[in-house]
Order: structure tokens, then sequence, then C-alpha cells
């Protein structure tokens, strides 16, 4: 079943996933991170509310979320041409990635920082404590767990969607997957590669929810 | 009273919420003048308005209306930044204590160090220090989660003074204890008021938590003072009826009388249990028997006061009889709505 070289493609494919997975999902979170923030910080019941700015990070971000992957994918093509000077491959791929998840990250990270409870922010606005602190040193800090649990969701939801991207010329084990098995009709490789990605995520979810757990105080 | 013995001064607080269903107007005008060095309680029932009042002290939240005075400077005047300078005077704690859970005991108390930007390693001193006074030295490097409910009141009692305040504000700080952690707790608080000169002020429903602590209190009712005074003039002679109620009903079990009671009446012993006997001798002198609803003895500044809610016959000459023999030997009777 599996031709000479077969072996080193597969090897090559798993390398360019997990390559654009990362470094997608750091990106994402480049961004994400600082965005989702902002929503909590400037939310009405914020600890400083801005309405207007909140109201149109929450319209873009919505924006965003709402476009099927694929055809932002291919909306975006001119602007990931203008970056990394081509439409193919997993660079290309990786600006795709970077734009579709920042804003899942976002929302990921304003869910996560919404469960710090209300009363230990008020405790250290009663301590003096400025709208930054509150954010570097009570935010962040206690969101920990949940923020990690949220980044191993993300991660395999990103390799969810670099998969997706195979179908644009992504590489990849999901562009394995659709050239071998869909189009040459190679159903044992299509299979080879969905179990590849399913272990995958399993390991990244695990892996996430490991460290959540082990570094979480609250037992 | 002068000015500079005052603390804290609220003049004309009014506090409206806007909800769903309208504004909503909490507090309607209070007055307090919060005197250096005393244990002040506020007290009345859920939903009086009390976390509201204390929360507009250190502007948690801002008044709708009125002025707020800490220690001489108008709080309710400044801007943003030097309030938060300001509120490093005031340390408060909460009835949920909202500690950091992802900080040991040690680093909370460090946290408002931090916060106000003093040195590591003197923060570490500085808390080190505090976590002994709250009797934690064995348990600094714990977590929140490992630690009971009275120890981590503790390590929010320890934060709280670690940034040397000149009021700590307690909103109801005990209600989420037993009585024995409650007693404990309530005593760190006496301590600290009597060692540090920190002025407290205490918020609870509960009158026994003003009786042990507080040298005055102030009842607070629908949004305003109902009456202020010592704890001992509240408790021998509450002149409101919200005041009666709550001296009254401490410790009694007010779901088991269902309707309004005729003929109850409040009866006060100055000097506690030895006093009592009287109430039988006048029985026995009258032949008049009454119903006994509630009683307790309490100890306000060493003095021994029992109180007990009863209920006297129908018969007006021999109720009358009966108020009189108790009024002339000492005995402050009043009648009461005993619901
Ligand atoms: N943020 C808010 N928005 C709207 N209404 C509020 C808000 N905070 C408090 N209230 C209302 O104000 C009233 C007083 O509330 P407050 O919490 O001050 O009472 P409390 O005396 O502390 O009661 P408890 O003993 O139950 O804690 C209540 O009717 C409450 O519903
Ligand atoms: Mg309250």
């Amino acid at each position: 079943m599996f031709k000479e070289g077969m072996l080193a493609l597969v090897g090559q494919g798993f390398i360019e996933t997990i390559y654009m997975t990362v470094i997608s999902t750091v990106l994402a979170y480049v961004i994400g991170l600082p965005l989702g923030l902002i929503l909590v910080v400037t939310d009405k019941d914020g600890i400083h509310p801005i309405s207007w700015l909140n109201k149109l990070l929450g319209l873009i971000v919505n924006f965003f979320r709402s476009v099927p992957f694929l055809i932002l994918l291919i909306a975006l093509m001119p602007f990931t041409k203008a970056i990394v000077g081509t439409v193919i491959g997993s660079k290309a791929a990786i600006v795709g990635l970077w734009v579709a998840a920042t804003p899942f990250v976002a929302r990921m990270v304003e869910s996560s920082l919404k469960e710090v409870e209300v009363g230990v922010i008020e405790a250290a606005q009663s301590m003096g404590a400025s709208p930054f602190q509150i954010m570097t040193k009570v935010l962040l800090p206690e969101a920990k767990p949940s923020l990690l649990v949220g980044a191993a969701i993300s991660i395999t939801t990103i390799l969810g969607y670099s998969a997706m991207a195979g179908i644009v010329g992504a590489g990849g084990l999901g562009a394995i997957a659709i050239n071998y098995g869909y189009y040459r009709g190679q159903n044992d490789i299509m299979y080879v590669m969905v179990v590849l990605l399913a272990i995958i995520v399993l390991v990244f979810q695990e892996l996430g929810m490991r460290i959540s757990k082990h570094t979480d105080r609250r037992l | 009273m002068s000015e500079k013995d005052t603390m804290i001064r609220l003049e004309g607080i009014k506090k409206r919420f806007r909800t769903k269903a309208g504004e909503l107007e909490v507090l309607h005008g209070v007055n307090a003048d919060i005197k250096k060095g005393e244990v002040f309680g506020i007290i009345g029932l859920s939903g009086a308005g009390k976390s509201t009042l204390v929360r507009c002290i250190n502007l948690l939240e801002r008044p709708t209306a009125g002025k707020v005075w800490l220690d001489g400077v108008e709080l309710t005047a400044l801007p943003e930044k030097e309030l938060r300078e300001q509120r490093r005077h005031m340390g408060m704690i909460f009835q949920q204590f909202h500690l950091l859970m992802q900080r040991t005991a040690l680093e909370n108390v460090c946290f408002p160090m931090e916060i106000s930007g003093v040195p590591k390693a003197q923060a570490k001193t500085k808390a080190l220090e505090l976590l002994e006074l709250v009797g934690l030295s064995d348990r600094t490097d714990s977590y929140p989660a490992q630690l009971s409910g009275g120890q981590k009141q503790r390590v929010a009692i320890a934060r709280a003074l670690a940034t040397e305040p000149k009021v700590l504000l307690c909103d109801e700080a005990t209600s989420a204890l037993d009585p024995n952690t409650t007693a404990g707790v309530l005593s760190l608080l006496k301590d600290i008021n009597e060692r540090l000169g920190i002025t407290i002020v205490v918020i609870t429903h509960e009158m026994s938590v003003i009786q042990e602590i507080c040298d005055r209190v102030a009842i607070i009712d629908g949004g305003l003072i109902a009456e202020e005074g010592s704890v001992e003039e509240i408790f021998r002679a509450p002149k409101t009826k919200i005041g009666q109620e709550l001296v009254m009903h401490e410790g009694s079990n007010r779901e088991a009388y269902t309707g309004k009671l005729p003929y109850c009446y409040r009866l006060v012993f100055n000097g506690g249990k030895e006093n009592e006997p009287v109430l039988g001798e006048m029985m026995i002198e009258t032949t008049g028997v009454v119903n006994i609803l509630a009683a307790n003895t309490r100890t306000i500044d060493g003095q021994d006061f029992g109180q007990m809610v009863v209920q006297f016959p129908e018969e007006k000459e021999l109720r009358e009889k009966m108020i009189q023999y108790l009024r002339e030997r000492g005995v402050v009777v009043e009648e009461v709505e005993y619901v």
C-alpha cells in the first residue's frame, strides 16, 4: 500500500502540520491575548469601561468569527500574497490561520478572564491597584489555569483549520489526506492521516490539561 | 466632637442604582462621624444597604450625592490616581475573603505592598510579621484552598494591614464562619484595634458581633441611619422599632412565632443573671404569670445585661401591677412588638 518515499512524505507532512499549527497559535495569541484582555477590561462591568471601543472590537471579532474558514482563506489571498509573497504552502497558510484564529483566541481569553471572581478584583481595587496592575497581577495570574485549558482547545482547533487549509494548497497532513485520499482515491492513506491528526489533537489536548491542572493552586 | 478626632465623615451619602425596573435609591442621605481609634458598628437587616454604604466609604461605589472624608481628606473630590493612593490608608475585608487563589498566604499578604511599590525583601519581612500577628506563622506557604475559612479570613486581615492603614473596613467579615471561629476572628480584630490603634468599621447583621467588639453602633434601616449611639445605650434602650427588633431577636428563633403577639414586653436586668430571680419573685408576689419568649445575657464593656422578651397576661390591672413591681426593682420594662 505505501509506495516508496511515502514515509518521507508523511514525515514531512507531520512536521509541516506541527509547524503551521504552533506558529499560527503563537501568532494568534500575540494579538488575541491583548484583544481578549481589552474586551474584558473595557466591558461595561469591567475595570475600565470604554463602551465604544468594546463594541467596535466585539463587532470586528464577531465578523471574522462568522466568515467560514475556507472562504476567509480565499478572501485573504491578496493580503497573504502581499505579506509572504505566495498563496500556497505552509507559510501562506500561516497567514490565513493567524487571521482566522485570532478572534477565536480572543474569545477564549475573554471567557477565561471573566471567570475571575469580581470580589477578588474589588479587593485589589480596595488596596489601590490601578487597572494595569489588576490586569497583570490579578486577572492574568488568577485565570492562568483556565487560560491554559483555552490554549489547548485553541491549538487543537487551529490544527483542524490547518488540515482544512490543505484544500487550498497548504502543506501538512491535511494536504496529503486530500491529495492522495480524496483526489487519487487512496483511502488507506487518508485513514492513516486521519488517525495521525487525531493522535496529535489528543496529545496537545492532554498536555494542555495536565499543565493546567498541575499549575492550578485551587486543587 | 472636633474635626481632628474624626477619622471618617460621611455627609449626605445617597446612592442610586440604575436597574432594569428603573432607578433604585438604596441610600437616602446617610450622615456619620467615625472617631479615630474606635470600633464602629453598622448593623441592619439584609438589604438595608450596609454593603453599599461601606463600599461608599472607600469609593468602590461612587455615591450619587454626598461627601466622604478620610482623616480630613475629601475622597469624593479626588481624581482617580490620588484616590488610589488614599485607598492604601483603608484596608478592607470581606465575607468571602477574596484572596488570590493562585498565591500562597505569604504572597497574598505581599500583594498590596507589591502594588504600592514596597521593595520585595522588605515586603516579605513585613508580611511574615503580619502572618505572625494573625497566628498563621506555620501556614505561610499554604494556598488559600488549603486553609479553613477562619484561616483565610486571618490571611485577609494580614493582607489588609500590610499597607499600615488607618482604617479597617469589615463587611460581614465573620458571617461565613462558625461561632468558635467567629469569636477568634473578632478578638483578633479587637486586639488589632487596641494594639495598633486602627479605626475599625464593622458591618454586620448580627447584634452579637456588635456587642462583642464595637464601641459605637449605627442602625441602618431603609437606607437611613435609624439610630446611633454607644452599644450599651442601644442595647439597653433601643428607641426605634428596628433597633428593638435587632436587639430582641438576637439568639431567638423568630420563625417559631407567627403573627403578632399581644402584651409583649422586653425586660432588661442590669447585672445579668443574678437579678433575674426578681421575675420569679414578682410572679409569686402578684400571682400573675408571664410567658417567656426569648432570653439571653450579654456582657457589654464588662457589665452584664440580661434581657428577656415576655408576654404578660391580658388582664390590664394585673399586668400593670406586675410591671410596676419590676420597675420598682430597677428592671427596664418596655412594650415591644414581637412578631
Ligand atoms: N449594583 C447594584 N445594582 C442594583 N442594585 C443594587 C446593587 N447593589 C446593591 N443593590 C441593591 O441595594 C440594596 C442594598 O444592598 P446591600 O448589598 O447594600 O445590602 P446589605 O445591607 O449589605 O444586605 P446583606 O446583609 O444581604 O448583605 C438591595 O436592595 C440590593 O438589591
Ligand atoms: Mg452586604
